[in-house]
């Protein structure tokens, strides 16, 4: 396991990097991430090729994916074990924040007005 | 005989990227669709169907085989490769009417680009520092006089685009808030 602070660094994750290293629990090449992406955020989060393609450099380079293969021209990645700790630390995140949203809405508002 | 070739003569500077797409859009929408760009300020354009399309400039850090996975991802997404210029990377995509489509899907990496573009700029700094007039005042006085006038020019661009460049990041860093 990484210190904290080294996962801690890597936070918050920006809703895109969430995504990517998401979809990188599988291997894949770049379109497949922007498809698989577009799909678990059900159409929310749609990546656009200089995004995707900027985020992927970044990642490589801090260590949270690797590169595991070639397929013609296009490269196919993975998420490292550093990137699934701070995968996860993301998402801890989001439960807190998910969590405190339900407390505080139930408590002093109407909470059948509480859509999500 | 119609004309299918046009060749128009239009600067932008540095940080106007994407008055440049804008332009290339309305041209398109005209029926002229960028060739190969290879000359900064010079577009050779052929004539097509007039259509909606898309146009955005990219400035990646790439080569070789790098490049070629980034050039297969655009692909990918559906972008059309029109050719590099200086760095910048050209790409179209035709949409329908009133339609739009973005190669940065957000403020983050729209800013990381600008930086790129900086860093390159950056690199000019000290060459121009080393070319400095001083060190050719000593051939003749007219010599040294129009190159050292040439040389602030050429300085007071790559400073006002430094400057410029900085502001659309500032722009954008509002954005996000």
């Amino acid at each position: 396991m990484e210190e904290p602070r080294t996962i801690a660094r890597h936070l918050p994750l920006t809703e895109a990097t969430f995504y990517i290293l998401l979809a990188l629990l599988e291997e894949q090449h770049g379109y497949a991430i922007m498809q698989d992406a577009e799909t678990m955020s059900e159409g929310t989060v749609k990546l656009g090729p200089g995004t995707l393609y900027g985020a992927l450099t970044t990642l490589e380079g801090s260590k949270l994916i690797r590169k595991v293969g070639q397929e013609q021209r296009r490269k196919i990645y993975a998420i490292t074990d550093l990137g699934k700790q701070v995968l996860q630390a993301q998402m801890k995140r989001y439960g807190i924040m998910l969590g405190s949203a339900r407390r505080k809405w139930t408590t002093t508002a109407d909470a059948d007005q509480l859509e999500v | 005989m119609e004309t299918t070739r046009i060749r128009k003569f239009k600067w932008f500077w540095a940080w106007q990227d994407e008055r440049e797409e804008v332009w290339l859009q309305e041209m398109a929408a005209q029926g002229y669709y960028l060739e190969d760009p290879r000359f900064p300020g010079v577009y050779d354009f052929v004539r097509g169907e007039p259509s909606e399309t898309i146009y955005r400039l990219d400035f990646p850090y790439t080569s070789g085989q790098d490049f070629e996975s980034y050039l297969q991802l655009f692909a990918d997404a559906g972008w059309d490769y029109v050719g590099s210029m200086g760095g910048w990377q050209y790409f179209r995509k035709k949409v329908q009417a009133g339609e739009t489509a973005e190669i940065f899907t957000d403020v983050e990496s729209k800013i990381k680009k600008y930086h790129r573009l900086m860093a390159y700029l950056t690199i000019f700094l000290p060459i121009w520092i080393a070319l400095s007039p001083d060190h050719i005042d000593r051939f003749a006085p007219w010599f040294g006089i129009t190159v050292t006038i040439l040389y602030t020019a050429l300085m007071l661009m790559l400073v006002t685009a430094m400057l410029m460049l900085f502001r659309r990041i500032q722009e954008l860093k509002a954005k996000m808030k």
